[in-house]
């Protein structure tokens, strides 16, 4: 993704600093060449507690990294008390029993480490990179977190005013920052993937300090964890260092609580107006795939790259370059554990109507639909989405948490080396065969992002 | 009887472990196992028969290749041609002898590769089966670049718009001025690329200096990643085999020396309002030796991220919004430098807090705390930069070029660790030298000057480093002006009040170049307070501004707002067609503050103030009685914003004088805005605002 910074200062008494950033693209598909295969060796178990274990040495860099994930994400609430998960990810850094408020971080930074968190749908990671002489502090840090991280008022208070801050910045405060959330209100009926994992400050405001402890309580347990340790580590060492900070930590003492509901297959086009504050109209679709894993995940992943991955992907050279319809385009295989999400979207240039930029979109999946795509073109996106594999797997914090997502999603951590094989098996007719499968008007959540100045005087209408 | 042997039972009876495990003191921090040594793939070396020689990191974990060719020559003093050795660089990526620059591109993108050239080697990054086509690439750019006249066209005006920024960029200056002081205009280091050597730079200068230069013999090429030496060595073999060596000339040049004594060079920009200090004088510290180690540690300690310059200058007073160090080791001459950018009137107080941190870090021993930190520090941003495979290579042919020691890196956490706080005390007093440095100062001298002649004498130089008398002070007000006389004039100056009274409205396009990036403005404006500007960037408008009088409406890439009240009022105050004429009605009081140079003229300074608060100034020329130059100060989410816009080049339309050419800064970027197009009463409407 490219950034311009525009900086723009104009006549007395009149300034602007504009920001002019192109959309993230897609993050790549993964996969990995003949030769990738095999090359990252690790070694798992559990402890009796079922903490998954994952240790991959790779002694190059005197670095670790320490992440352990928990299979809790969005999903896992219940819908009165959604945002938890996200908001556990701030929570958890208040300290614990022996760590006091505000010495988590100051204890990673001042050992000359790196930490951070992120949740999603799915599941929740939590992580620290320091230099390899430092493991045991991460060790130690990681299960004080588990074993008994503090869960009082005043952390619950002070987190839930920079979650408000987070949400305003990241999400109301951002052009089509809301993209995602008013998405999946809509694609969903049912599912818990109707909310976001960023959920509802009401629902925050509104929840107990027991509520909160209780959620600790069922999912930040060991058996509900993968700790993936990567880097310039001894294995037999790490394991005795394992279990001496992570054995103690009791089982948790019921079933994790796994949703079952199943998203009603959608049946009628799901067409939208979101009135923002923008200036340039946005075009979104999003169609209903299957879970990720699945062999058609894996076409709609190389399809993404061939409409949207990089310079000379078909979205760019066709909508954005040669018609100059937008000034960026994107696609997203939205690939979750339950059946995910395919968003196009596009933000159109300056004049150009939203329903004229998503009449081009449409041109370009239609072409998918009716012709195979060439070797050459072809080629050149399995070399896209190969590079950008290898690459992904260059950093050892990438290593643990791609052991640690392969593990929980797919229950093969394997999968690291072995994924490839899934995206090779994908051919040039099953492009165009789940093109056609997917991509349909019935199956989708189409949405026009109009600026405000337009709400309520609109006759460009929902598009057609 | 070991713990082991309890997990395993209390797993099988199904019971909680908890209580059964040794119990662990967890109210005590683990301790740190030993600083790791830095495991690095040991290189296989060999040489071509053309010298090149080459160094293969084999490393199979991922499947891709890095190809690091770095040409150890000495700097080159560019004399009259200032910039050809970086534009060579550049060219040599531009095109070959079979291939344009978009069929480079394209080859390039095809196999998902990195390819990249500069004057002292170029760069390739491809997964391990495209690794002899990307070889083939750089070979091609290596061995056969075209140097097409048209790319080296586009690459000079890049330049050029590059250095026209840097004029008016305080930051630039100071590094410009810097250099030349410490090492003299007549040195590699303090030599200055201008407009003239830009256009004076021909194809075949950078392609002299690729033949000279760009030679096998004095080549280091780092192979990193999923190769064999003996795969490496054939592969290379046929690619660069056939690279001709040649003599490289080794120029030598002075030892630039620190001044005797501390000295004072002020550059005058009279609409700073800042002051950028840097504190600044060459050293003799050869890179990458033990020295330099602790020279780094005890950097950090006097100007590191949050270190003692920061908590003094920042924590404890305020002056800045951060103060730093830099002591850097080299072959040919290292530097020292301590700079920070302060309000102007703090100017000398922060210059005396500098001397003082700079006196005290070499007189005394360092805390225990600050040395544990900043060991912390160092060692963990080493160690993450080393998971970079270019990190890995650099170390690799620094090793040899510097003729290192083969565990030099291996042992630098080591070496970081070992370091005591007498160390730092010796290094501090061997290469702190308050008493030996120039005092670099871009800021609005008459507001400090008199207060620096304590730490030196004083000198004045120009924006290119030319030394240059002192700024004359402007001449004093006469006595009996007042503001409301000043501004009459300017009326008179521009066509008279009748003229001017006849405008209803003016229509204006004008152009600029910020970054290389072109941009349109639209203004509009309408007696008496409506206005309008819009400015588009690659075909796209990106912000705009409408004011109906009253409020302003805002739109941009970042979405819309509307500005109500006091700060709509400023943007009206200074937006709207002749102000000036509306300053009785909207209760704005005009006071003479006195002279000052405006583009080395002398212009009357006039101060506007609003009753509720709102303030800032116009220039008006003292001999012409033209409008120079406004300075407006504004809250901006990330502190105060001035902006300084100065007007020249004025035309008449319609019995009016209008400026044709605004320069404009806005923090760091400014801009030269021309008029491309002025129309006068149009018959804009109300409605069109």
């Amino acid at each position: 993704m490219k950034k311009i910074f525009l900086w723009l200062a104009l006549c007395p008494g009149l300034y602007a600093v504009a920001l002019a950033q192109t959309p993230k693209k897609a993050a790549p598909a993964a996969t990995a060449s003949p030769t990738a295969q095999g090359r990252i060796k690790f070694t798992e178990y559990d402890l009796p507690n079922g903490l998954h274990v994952i240790l991959h040495q790779d002694n190059t860099t005197p670095l670790v990294a320490v992440t352990v994930m928990y299979h809790v994400g969005s999903k896992n609430e219940q819908p009165n008390r959604t945002g938890f998960a996200h908001f556990f990810e701030h929570l958890l850094f208040e300290g614990s029993d022996n760590i006091k408020r505000g010495e988590y971080m100051k204890l990673v930074k001042g050992n000359g480490g790196q930490l951070n968190a992120n949740t999603s749908q799915d599941r929740t990671f939590y992580y620290e990179v320091m230099p390899a002489n430092k493991l045991e502090l991460g060790l130690y840090l990681e299960s004080e977190r588990q074993l008994h991280a503090k869960i009082d008022q005043t952390g619950v208070n002070t987190q839930r005013e920079v979650v408000k801050e987070e949400k305003r910045q990241r999400y109301d405060n951002q052009p089509y920052g809301t993209i995602i959330l008013e998405v999946l209100k809509r694609a969903y009926k049912t599912h818990p993937y109707r909310w976001a994992p960023i959920g509802s400050l009401d629902d925050l405001n509104a929840a107990s300090i027991d509520e909160f402890r209780q959620f600790y309580t069922d999912f930040y347990v060991p058996n509900n964890a993968i700790l993936s340790i990567a880097g310039d580590i001894d294995v037999e060492q790490s394991k005795a260092l394992v279990s001496k900070y992570f054995a103690e930590i009791p089982r948790g003492t019921k079933p994790v609580y796994r949703p079952t509901i199943k998203e009603p297959a959608q049946t009628t086009e799901v067409r939208d107006i979101v009135y923002d504050n923008i200036t340039l109209p946005a075009v979104v679709q999003a169609y209903h795939i299957p879970a990720q894993g699945t062999p058609d995940y894996y076409a709609i992943d190389v399809l993404q790259t061939l409409l949207a991955g990089g310079e000379s992907s078909r979205f760019n050279k066709e909508i954005v370059d040669k018609q100059q319809k937008a000034v960026a385009t994107a696609a997203v295989p939205f690939g979750l554990e339950d059946p995910g999400l395919f968003l196009t979207y596009g933000i159109a240039n300056q004049g150009v109507e939203a329903d004229d930029l998503e009449a081009s979109i449409n041109t370009e999946i239609d072409r998918v639909k009716k012709d195979l795509v060439t070797d050459v073109e072809f080629q050149k996106v399995k070399n896209q989405i190969e590079t950008n594999f290898v690459n992904q797997n260059a950093r050892i914090f990438g290593i643990a948490e791609n052991l640690a997502n392969y593990k929980m999603y797919y229950g093969d951590a394997n999968l690291i080396n072995t994924e490839l094989d899934r995206y090779n098996k994908v051919t040039k007719e099953d492009l165009r065969r789940v093109a056609n499968q997917y991509l349909t008007k019935d199956n989708r959540v189409v949405l026009y992002y109009l600026p405000k100045a337009m709400e309520g005087k609109t006759d460009t209408g929902k598009g057609k | 009887m070991t713990s082991k042997n309890i997990l395993l039972t209390a797993s099988l009876i199904g019971l909680s472990i908890g209580s059964h495990a040794q119990t662990l003191d967890r109210s005590k921090l683990p301790t740190d196992a030993p600083a790791p040594q830095i495991k690095i793939g040991k290189p296989v070396t060999f040489s071509l028969p053309n010298g090149l020689k080459v160094f293969v990191v084999e490393n199979h974990k991922l499947p891709r290749v890095a190809f690091n060719l770095v040409l150890d020559r000495e700097p080159i003093l560019e004399g009259d041609k200032a910039g050809y050795v970086d534009m060579a660089g550049q060219l040599m990526r531009s095109g070959t002898k079979t291939r344009t620059k978009e069929q480079l591109d394209e080859a390039v993108d095809f196999i998902g590769a990195n390819l990249s050239t500069s004057p002292t080697g170029a760069y390739g990054l491809a997964l391990t089966k495209h690794t002899p086509k990307l070889l083939s690439l750089m070979a091609d750019v290596i061995l056969n670049p075209s140097f097409p006249q048209a790319e080296l066209d586009k690459i000079k005006k890049q330049t050029k718009s590059g250095l026209a920024s840097q004029k008016d960029n305080p930051n630039a200056i100071v590094s410009k001025v810097s250099n030349v002081l410490m090492f003299g205009k007549n040195h590699p280091y303090g030599e200055q690329t201008t407009e003239a050597t830009v256009d004076r730079v021909t194809v075949a200068d950078c392609r002299n200096y690729y033949k000279t230069y760009f030679r096998p013999n004095i080549g280091y090429l780092a192979v990193v990643g999923d190769i064999t030496p003996a795969e490496a060595k054939t592969q290379i073999e046929k690619a660069l085999g056939s690279w001709q060596r040649g003599d490289v000339p080794k120029p030598t040049y002075a030892v630039p020396t620190p001044p005797a004594k501390t000295k004072i060079a002020i550059v005058d920009r009279p609409a700073s309002v800042q002051s950028v200090i840097n504190i600044v004088y060459p050293v003799q510290l050869k890179p990458y030796s033990s020295e330099t180690i602790l020279a780094s540690v005890t950097n950090d300690i006097l100007g590191g991220g949050e270190a003692r310059l920061f908590n003094n200058l920042r924590e404890k007073h305020g002056y800045t919004y951060g103060a730093y160090s830099n002591l850097s080791g080299d072959r040919l001459a290292g530097r020292f430098r301590a700079s920070a950018s302060v309000r102007t009137a703090v100017t000398d107080s922060a210059v005396a807090e500098f001397m003082n941190e700079l006196k005290a870090i070499g007189n005394g021993r360092v805390t225990a705390d600050e040395l544990k930190q900043t060991k912390n520090g160092l060692s963990g941003s080493f160690v993450f930069a080393l998971e970079d495979p270019q990190t890995i290579a650099n170390f690799a042919i620094n090793t040899a070029r510097y003729n290192l020691p083969g565990d030099f890196f291996a042992n630098y956490l080591k070496s970081i660790d070992a370091t005591t706080d007498a160390d730092v005390e010796t290094v501090a007093k061997k290469f702190v030298k308050p008493e030996n440095a120039y005092i670099v100062v871009v800021g609005k001298a008459s507001e400090f000057a008199d207060k620096l002649k304590k730490y030196g004498d004083i000198e004045y130089y120009d924006t290119d480093g030319n030394k240059m008398d002192a700024p004359t002070a402007a001449k004093a007000v006469p006595a009996g002006l007042t503001a409301e006389q000043v501004i009459d004039n300017y009326i008179k100056a521009i066509g008279g009040k009748e003229a001017v009274s006849k405008i209803e409205d003016v229509s204006m396009t004008m152009s600029t170049e910020v970054q290389g990036q072109a941009l349109q403005i639209t203004r509009k404006q309408k007696a008496p307070n409506r206005f309008s500007m819009a400015i588009n960037a690659m075909g796209m408008e990106v912000m705009k501004q409408t004011s109906d009088g009253t409020k302003v409406a805002q739109s941009g890439m970042q979405g819309s707002k509307t500005i109500e009240g006091q700060e709509a009022k400023a943007s009206i105050l200074t937006g709207s067609l002749f102000p000036e004429l509306h300053f009785a009605e909207n209760g704005v009081k005009s006071t003479l503050a006195g002279t000052e140079k405006v583009a080395g003229k002398d212009a009357y300074k006039i101060v506007h103030t609003t009753g509720d608060g709102i303030t800032w100034s116009d220039f008006y020329d003292v001999t012409t009685g033209l409008k120079a130059q406004t300075i407006i100060t504004q809250k901006a989410p990330t502190g105060d914003v001035t902006v300084t816009v100065m007007y020249s080049d004025y035309q008449d339309a319609n019995g009016v004088k209008f400026p044709r050419t605004l320069n404009q800064n806005l923090g760091p970027v400014q801009m030269a805005l021309k008029v491309d197009q002025l129309d006068v009463n149009k018959g804009l409407k109300d409605s069109d605002f």
